[in-house]
């Protein structure tokens, strides 16, 4: 274990870090905006946002997300999307993960039971307000834990955009393993730097799940 | 350069071997990962601390740690201590084990939600600690978490693709030899992207009939 | 299921049109020289890991033979260089998805890829090596009969070796992942480039040995800087900075600094 080339080439992998953590904020935040629209249209009573929605989870998480990017970065031109690497990066991801969030999300909301609706909706409530009033606080603090591997699993796929020419964590590892032949030194020192964005990432997570928890 | 489908009649035959091989490693590593899964859960909830915190470490490691990574590391650093695994193996050891803790997760979620009463029950009437876990507690919160672990297989089939990297030539790395031949990468993605969606398709056709069984079974 | 399938093949059909779209919309634009001089800028693209010809410094800038004859080609055309590194798997996606101006990347010239690009070159010749461990019994070609063999993914020894007589061929994402695969024993041999793996050598202490390959034909491959077709008058200008440097002697200096010798 070369522990003096770790120490040297260590801040640069913490630039690294830094375009990783950015890629997994801009593409979750995202990601939660299509996971919370995608939801709307999957549970909607209209049968096209149905359709648009079931689609539009099934093709997305019926193909590979290094597929999505290639499409969208490479095709994009085509059609007058130009994009540059860290852009189609965001959107690609945001829009890849905003389909497991919608499956997340959706899951939460059905598994608060039906009876409470029914019971709102006896007690006066319109169809929406026991949705806003009733179901989604509840729904919400369901959602926390497995929102919370939906994120978790975005940071780790951040590394697939150094297919698109980001240079992100895995991508700086990669390029180091090329002039240093130091293969496990470099992807170690890589997965530590994930494991520290993660493992802040999921104190989060309890956090809120906790504070949720105790309302 | 215009799309030319025409070119990818002459590799189809590789593409759908490698269909073959994504499929094959998928359902291995999905059987792993799911009862890896509920192993991993039982021993983070009722196993003495001896056993719990070595194995909370490990839990740990692999959530934080990208899968791409952890391939690595189990085809080319076991090695290095004298465990030689075949690059398939290595693929499905690392997949399974890589899902296997995220499944663990919500199977502990849905083993917690499981009343207390009832693992008192069973407790009272002369089980032992491990029947009722195996046979009262077990059952039920692996039902009500049938559709988030559905999620995760479905991510398991896409995630399959990153075996490429240690050399199984399953649906991803084939459709990379064909554009490395042909240089019509649209094609070719393209293509994969149509297998791996039919795949997806029965994967979720299968899950549907699962969750349905089990809530007849309710 | 019909309507999410129907629905998957409009998209399909979506991609495919925006895809054909390319050449038609490619013809038309002007000569890419002219763009490049009013931007004041060349992209140039490599993957970043193919030391000496790539690479990335301690420093974490990117250096080595690609990107010095790069930066002196747009030095000689007026312009600024700009490094571009990229995984080699999307390499020509992104030149024709307009992403960077040229690959300057020790890219080999084939026909296959002629089809899809242009190139300017060739900027050096690459000689294929074929490694075995030190003490292998492997002591020539026709030793490595029934052995396994390791290639990199899409280069050009990879075909070359599937052609051979009964080897057991494996394919890999790297260099870095052959010369791991040698060192553990689950290959016998690997064939590349002979000049990265002489650097390896040197560099890292790799207990590997070259093979004696003189007298086999066709070895040697030649490197070339890919562009998108269509550009006659960019293609003239990078050969003309390209013959330019080798005439008055810039070529070599970089090539000495480099690789330590000419490597025309």
């Amino acid at each position: 274990m070369d522990f003096d080339l770790i120490l040297r080439v260590f801040p640069y992998f913490l630039q690294a870090a830094v375009v990783t953590i950015k890629l997994s904020v801009y593409s979750t935040a995202l990601g939660l905006v299509c996971g919370a629209l995608g939801t709307s249209a999957r549970l909607s009573r209209h049968k096209l946002l149905r359709a648009v929605g079931t689609a539009y989870v099934s093709v997305i998480r019926g193909t590979p997300a290094l597929i999505q990017l290639f499409i969208l970065y490479f095709g994009g031109p085509q059609i007058g999307i130009q994009l540059d690497a860290f852009e189609a990066g965001v959107i690609g991801l945001g829009v890849n993960i905003g389909a497991y969030m919608t499956e997340t999300m959706r899951g939460a909301i059905i598994a608060v039971d039906k009876g409470q609706t029914e019971a709102a909706r006896t007690l006066g409530l319109s169809r929406s307000q026991a949705m806003r009033k009733v179901v989604l606080p509840q729904a919400a603090r369901l959602m926390i834990r497995p929102l919370g591997v939906n994120i978790n699993a975005q940071i780790k796929g951040t590394a697939l955009v150094a297919a698109i020419s980001v240079v992100e964590l895995t991508y700086t590892a990669q390029r180091y393993i090329g002039s240093t032949y130091k293969p496990f030194e470099m992807f170690l020192l890589a997965g530590a730097l994930y494991m520290v964005i993660i493992y802040v990432v999921g104190m989060g997570v309890t956090y809120l799940d906790r504070k949720a928890a105790l309302k | 350069m215009g799309l030319d489908f025409a070119v990818v009649p002459e590799y189809l035959d590789r593409l759908l071997l490698g269909s073959v091989w994504t499929i094959g490693i998928t359902l291995a590593a999905a059987a792993l990962s799911f009862f890896g899964g509920i192993l991993f859960a039982v021993i983070a909830l009722y196993a003495p601390a001896v056993i719990r915190w070595p194995f909370k470490v490990f839990a740990w490691l692999f959530m934080g740690t990208p899968l791409l990574l952890q391939l690595f590391l189990i085809y080319f650093g076991l090695i290095q201590i004298g465990i030689d695994l075949p690059a398939v193996v290595a693929g499905i050891i690392g997949l399974g084990l890589h899902f296997a803790v995220y499944n663990s997760d919500i199977i502990q979620a849905g083993i917690r939600a499981v009343d207390q009463g009832q693992y008192e029950a069973g407790r009272t009437l002369g089980l032992s600690q491990i029947q009722t876990i195996r046979k009262i507690v077990v059952p039920q919160a692996v039902r009500a978490v049938v559709p988030p672990i559905g999620n995760n297989m479905i991510a398991l089939l896409k995630d399959s693709a990153l075996v490429s990297v240690i050399g199984v030539t399953e649906l991803t790395l084939s459709s990379q030899l064909a554009i490395s031949k042909t240089f019509r990468p649209f094609e070719f993605y393209l293509a994969a992207a149509a297998c791996y969606y039919v795949i997806n398709l029965a994967l979720e056709a299968g899950l549907h009939r699962i969750e349905r069984r089990i809530q007849v079974a309710r | 299921m019909k309507t999410i399938s129907n629905l998957f093949k409009s998209a399909l059909a979506a991609g495919v049109m925006a895809v054909a779209t390319l050449g038609a919309s490619q013809s038309v634009q002007a000569d890419e020289l002219a763009t490049i001089k009013e931007n004041g800028v060349m992209r140039i693209a490599m993957s970043g890991a193919y030391p000496p010809f790539n690479f990335v410094n301690e420093q974490n800038e990117v250096v080595g033979f690609d990107p010095a004859i790069g930066a002196e080609i747009a030095k000689r055309l007026g312009v600024e260089v700009e490094i571009v590194t990229t995984a080699w798997d999307g390499i020509i996606g992104g030149l024709l998805a307009n992403k960077y101006d040229a690959i300057v990347g020790s890219m080999s010239i084939t026909d296959e890829r002629k089809k899809v690009v242009d190139f300017v070159g060739p900027y050096y010749r690459m000689s294929r090596g074929i490694f075995v461990k030190q003490g292998s019994d492997v002591a020539d070609l026709a030793g490595l009969e029934g052995r396994k063999i390791g290639v990199t993914l899409g280069e050009t020894h990879e075909q070359w070796a599937q052609e051979q007589e009964g080897w057991d061929v494996r394919t890999y994402k790297g260099l870095p992942e052959l010369l791991l695969e040698l060192d553990n024993g689950r290959i016998d041999a690997i064939v590349t480039d002979d000049i990265p793996v002489l650097l390896a050598i040197r560099e890292n202490g790799n207990a590997i040995s070259q093979l004696d390959t003189s007298g086999l034909a066709g070895v040697a491959d030649q490197a070339g800087i890919a562009i998108r077709k269509g550009n006659p008058e960019l293609h003239k200008a990078m050969q003309e900075a390209l013959d330019a440097m080798q005439e008055d002697g810039t070529y070599l200096t970089i090539a000495e600094e480099w690789v330590g010798g000419d490597i025309r």
